[in-house]
């Protein structure tokens, strides 16, 4: 029952001050890899042994520049995220081919859902909102959680976990979020495979060998 | 009196280790973990997850649950984030039946493993 914890776990989503502290971290807690955004890319980050660290790109644009800003980096390894927010911001983040996560968006609906489907989008499920907010916030958030979910899961759409994480108090164990993330429903094999078989579906599709879906240089 | 073995309840503890930059007093913990449960859970969830401190030395604890809800007391441990102004993470290093299975198991095996980070900075140096 225990062995689905054996998998390769990564947080594809962190802002930290202090990358190197933030990797030997992320390395005791048992994770695989961290995606590292906002940071100079020749800024050299001392890596733990057996512990990967990707550079990713967040955009933050108007709604307009959003599918621009995405072709523009589409061709290049880093990984491309949107944070997202209001129905148009999603809509331009979904409807573009090349994205590969957009977190947490408020009012997600089944059109939108289509066209992630379509352009193989995942949906990212911020837990640092559940852990830092309390009360009246997190009831909200929660609820966003919940219809994301069903959505999610109706088309299905590949799941996504993260901490956010800005300092090393923000990150969590990979089991940690597993049981945070039960609270909007998500069973535990859900989880695991949030945090392990998504990134590395991402992974894959980064790699050079890669073509098309369907279609790999082996 | 002892109740019969059949309705007693059925225990586990998790050994966490906390990562703090100040310690915290045990009674800032207790009341921070009560205070998590119970805004996740509500009182009629806590009274069922039944929480309660054994030990605690300024970095790893001992805390008892129920046995069926222990990814609730998980997700309870998870969700603090800050104590009394300090910026705190709970990680939780394992689940055992018996408080000295809980100690010997993670806490101490922990203790063991500790010198190796030391090394590596050493080494960075």
């Amino acid at each position: 029952m225990m062995t689905r914890f054996g998998a390769r776990f990564y947080d594809f989503y962190t802002y930290p001050v202090n990358a190197t502290l933030m990797a030997a971290v992320g390395k005791r807690y048992g994770f695989s890899g961290i995606n590292v955004i906002g940071r100079d890319p020749k800024e050299k980050i001392i890596c733990p042994e057996d512990f990967s660290i990707y550079r990713g790109v967040e955009i933050r644009a108007k709604p307009s520049r959003i599918r621009e800003e995405i072709r523009k980096y589409r061709g290049s390894d880093h990984i491309l995220i949107v944070n997202g927010g209001e129905e148009d911001i999603n809509r331009a983040a979904v409807e573009t081919e090349g994205l590969d996560i957009l977190i947490h968006p408020l009012e997600f609906n089944n059109v939108l859902a289509k066209a992630a489907s379509d352009n193989s989008v995942s949906i990212g499920f911020n837990l640092g909102l559940l852990i830092r907010l309390r009360g009246e916030a997190r009831v909200r958030e929660l609820k966003t959680m919940w219809i994301n979910l069903k959505h999610a899961r109706k088309y299905k759409l590949q799941l996504m976990l993260t901490c956010s994480a800005q300092s090393i108090y923000d990150l969590r164990a990979p089991r940690e979020m597993v049981a945070i993330s039960s609270l909007f429903g998500m069973t535990e094999k859900e989880a695991v495979d949030a945090m392990s078989e998504t990134p590395l579906n991402i992974l894959r599709r980064k790699s050079p060998d890669y073509i098309q879906e369907g279609i790999e240089i082996l | 009196m002892k109740t019969i073995s059949t309705l007693r309840e059925k225990k586990r503890y998790l050994a966490f280790e906390i990562m703090s930059e100040k310690t915290i007093s045990r009674q800032e913990l207790v009341r921070e973990i009560l205070n998590s449960i119970i805004s996740i859970y509500g009182d009629s969830g806590a009274s069922q997850i039944n929480p309660s401190l054994m030990s605690f030395d300024g970095k790893y604890g001992i805390l008892r649950c129920e046995r069926e809800k222990r990814v609730e007391t998980r997700a309870g441990l998870a969700c603090i984030h800050n104590i009394h102004g300090i910026d705190v993470s709970i990680i939780v290093l394992g689940i055992s039946g018996t408080i000295k299975g809980a100690t010997e198991k993670f806490i101490q095996q922990t203790l063991v493993n500790k010198p190796e980070p030391e090394r590596k900075n050493n080494c960075d140096q």
